[in-house]
């Protein structure tokens, strides 16, 4: 963690500053050192899209803005209140949409979202009936009574995302969150979280899909090997190409194959 | 294909001894001493061969006990072979007839086989009277061999099967009952033959013959005894019931390598729609949440089925001395021990929900909602379930003069093993079959950490427990005033003894529940 850099924690009126806002975050596992040090900032009210490549640091970086991972250096803020100094009162302000963990999957979807209502402190009848709103919003009334562990991967995702939105959060950490999610649902995601981002909410997401965070993200920042290498609008960072060729500048791998020659069915 | 599967579990024989050197020489001492118990035993059946008489009763019975061990021991103590689970090869595109062998093959490979396979060399000799009737015995032995063997894995994968439904777990329960309403008048029976003990086991051994667990091992006894007939029918109804269970298993593992998820499903459906089910029974709390939540897994998860199932009835087991024999204190154990069982069963409650848990972290859920709310189920549970049994045991003891004792000791056994729980499965939660598996796998690689972890929790609810445990001592020892000592101390310490076990759990889940997350991830 060499490159720790000391940009000053944001101070005063949580209102104003950042809504998320890193300095100095770092993780290591082991001999691996997974989150280099990142400084980063999100605008209140934007829509922000972090890019990198398989084993970036991504997941790693926001598991410990949302207080699931705890971080061995640095600080996270979330509208302006440290999140491993004050994790209960920062919780409540953030919605979570983890990738690769299970849910309660023996729940059914209704239950599920109810349940991550209740466990938030909030009270019955408004969980319940949030929850079936955001049920009939993504498209999963007629599974609402199965359990969760008969869904498919597109449909858990989408449950686990209405469970990140019940309470209300004013800023929405979601990693993956399109990942086998099929088109119209997709479409579905966007436009809710597209509403958020227009009522004032902030939205930071992972994904390596360029496309799709072209399409959707007002700001975007390109990690690789557990550093920031770009960050800020998306017109800045892409410049005038697409930020798919900005991507693979920037993170200098070669897409060039090497080998496989038996892989081409003409060589028989 | 075959040579595959037996190269699989050859290999993962040999891991045994790749792990810390601690375990490995532990593996060693373990298989040594049952090598030489092995051998002990089958130079034991051996020597039946200077008395056919004896033979003739003897092995028909070891072996039909050999077939139930083979098919009953996997099921309950060390988890069926996770490694070999047929659904694991769903995705290998292995042709059906391959695997089928192949999976049989494999389990001769391992140490319970060649144990078996040592004792079946002694059961030839001790039949080698003649040229035929070793022919026979060859034949036959190794027939029952491979009918324990190929039993063995069709009923574990049945079992499997039969725990996924509702229906088959209902089936099993009604098994369970009867079998442990048969086992003490049973017991009691045998116990009490004594003298004509050898009558009873002729009279066995016969039946037995004629049953098909004793088919392949009466066989070679008949043609020793010149009776060529009888024992060709045998060995033919045994080569016809090998084929019986063969195809079974065939069938029955077909069915898993097509459908390997079916373990998952279990009643999706039976709620319906917008029905919130327990969610909105219990408190709208977070509390009342976790709570719900907990019970609703009971109820859907059969990893909890097997623990909830087990729970109530092995203190029953408590009455077997009682009624065979003239021991007068065990049943007085009942409560005590159900408090016990379900203080203990919580202490890795955490690992049975894996990274599941990320929602509470996310959530901000408190210490104190969070270890409440798991232990309210099982509270709930104990608050039947401690009464009834403190009460009966007392009864069929009859010693009402120690029923503040019974009830001062379970509910401080109670309070002591929540606290243990509640701290242990934050510190120390260890890895578990997961959700949608059988229940009946045990994670490979674990058995270390599980014994350990298990017998931390036991020891620590018994030393929390410990100043009641010596009152009750003494008023079994006639102490009138330690009778009501332990009864009054017993109800005091386990609550205050639970509740700042809860306490402190809940202290350590707030501080650690980032390092748990992590913890339940890795394993």
């Amino acid at each position: 963690m060499s490159d720790v850099t000391d940009l000053p924690a944001p101070q005063g009126d949580p209102t104003e500053g950042p809504a998320i806002a890193l300095r100095g975050l770092g993780k290591r596992f082991g001999d691996l050192i997974a989150v280099k040090g990142i400084d980063l900032d999100v605008p209140r009210g934007s829509f922000f899209g972090l890019v990198g490549p398989n084993g970036a640091g991504k997941t790693t970086t926001l598991s410990m803005v949302t207080g699931l991972l705890r971080p061995d250096a640095g600080q996270a803020f979330v509208l302006g209140r440290d999140v491993w100094a004050d994790p209960v009162a920062t919780k409540r302000l953030i919605g979570v949409l983890p990738d690769g963990l299970k849910v309660f999957d023996r729940l059914t979807g209704l239950q599920l979202i109810t349940y991550a209502g209740l466990l938030r402190g909030m009270p019955r009848e408004l969980a319940s009936e949030r929850a079936a709103e955001l049920v009939a919003a993504l498209g999963l009334t007629e599974a609402q009574g199965k359990l969760v562990v008969d869904y498919s991967a597109g449909m858990t995702k989408k449950v686990t995302l209405a469970s990140a939105l019940v309470h209300g959060p004013r800023v929405l950490v979601l990693d993956e969150p399109f990942e086998a999610v099929d088109p119209i649902s997709a479409a579905t995601i966007r436009r809710i979280l597209a509403g958020f981002v227009e009522s004032g909410g902030t939205v930071v997401l992972s994904s390596h899909v360029m496309d799709l965070v072209e399409r959707i993200c007002t700001h975007v920042a390109v990690i690789s090997d557990g550093l920031v290498l770009a960050a800020g609008e998306l017109d800045d960072v892409r410049g005038d190409r697409s930020l798919e060729e900005r991507f693979v500048d920037l993170v200098g791998g070669s897409t060039e194959v090497v080998g496989l020659s038996w892989l081409r069915t003409s060589s028989d | 294909m075959v040579a595959h599967l037996v190269r699989l579990k050859l290999t993962l024989l040999r891991n045994i001894f790749r792990r810390s050197r601690a375990q490995a020489i532990g593996a060693v001492v373990g298989i040594v001493y049952f090598a030489v118990l092995v051998a002990g035993l089958a130079v034991i059946l051996a020597s039946f061969r200077g008395s056919l008489d004896a033979a003739r009763v003897v092995i028909p019975l070891a072996g039909a006990a050999g077939i139930v061990l083979w098919t009953v021991v996997p099921l309950f103590s060390f988890g069926s072979d996770p490694t070999l689970d047929p659904g694991r090869f769903a995705t290998f595109a292995v042709p059906h007839r391959d695997l089928t062998i192949g999976l049989v093959a494999a389990a001769l490979v391992g140490l319970p086989a060649i144990a078996s396979m040592v004792l079946s060399v002694g059961v030839v000799v001790a039949w080698s009277h003649t040229l035929a009737s070793t022919l026979v015995a060859v034949v036959a032995t190794a027939i029952g061999l491979l009918t324990a063997i190929t039993t063995s894995r069709w009923v574990s994968a049945v079992m499997t099967q039969a725990i996924s439904s509702r229906r088959g777990r209902d089936v099993i329960a009604v098994l369970g009952l009867l079998l442990l309403v048969v086992i003490g008048p049973a017991i009691s029976v045998v116990a009490n033959l004594g003298a004509s003990l050898r009558d009873v086991a002729t009279t066995a051994a016969v039946v037995v013959g004629w049953s098909p667990l004793g088919w392949a091992w009466a066989a070679p006894g008949d043609v020793a005894a010149g009776d060529l007939g009888t024992g060709l029918v045998r060995l033919a109804l045994a080569a016809g019931l090998l084929v019986v269970v063969f195809l079974l298993w065939s069938r029955v593992l077909r069915e898993e390598v097509d459908n390997p998820r079916a373990v998952s499903r279990s009643d999706s459906g039976t709620s319906s729609g917008d029905d919130l089910g327990l969610l909105a029974r219990l408190p709208g709390s977070p509390l009342g949440a976790v709570a719900a939540r907990v019970l609703t897994y009971w109820r859907r998860d059969p990893r909890y089925q097997i623990s909830m199932a087990m729970t109530p009835v092995v203190p029953l087991a408590l009455l077997i001395p009682f009624v065979t024999g003239d021991v007068a204190w065990t049943p007085l154990l009942m409560g005590p021990l159900v408090a016990f069982l379900l203080g203990w069963s919580e202490h890795n409650a955490v690992a049975y929900e894996s990274d599941a848990l990320w929602l509470h972290v996310a959530s901000g859920t408190s210490g104190r909602d969070d270890r409440r709310g798991r232990l309210l189920p099982d509270l709930l549970l104990a608050a039947v379930l401690v009464p009834v049994y403190v009460v009966v045991g007392v009864a069929v003891a009859d010693r009402w003069d120690l029923l503040p004792t019974a009830l001062g000791l379970s509910v401080c056994l109670l309070g002591a093993g929540y606290a243990v729980s509640s701290v242990m499965s934050v510190v120390l939660p260890y890895p578990v079959a997961e959700s949608g598996e059988s229940p009946f796998n045990a994670p490979p690689g674990a058995a270390g950490i599980t014994i350990a972890a298990q017998s931390m929790a036991s020891l620590g609810t018994l030393l929390l427990a410990s100043p009641t445990i010596l009152l009750a001592w003494w008023a079994w020892q006639g102490s009138v005033a330690a009778g009501w000592g332990a009864g009054i101390v017993g109800v005091l310490l386990g609550i205050v003894v639970g509740i700042v076990g809860v306490g402190v759990g809940a202290r350590l889940y707030e501080q650690r529940a980032p390092e748990l997350l992590s913890a339940l991830r890795r394993s």
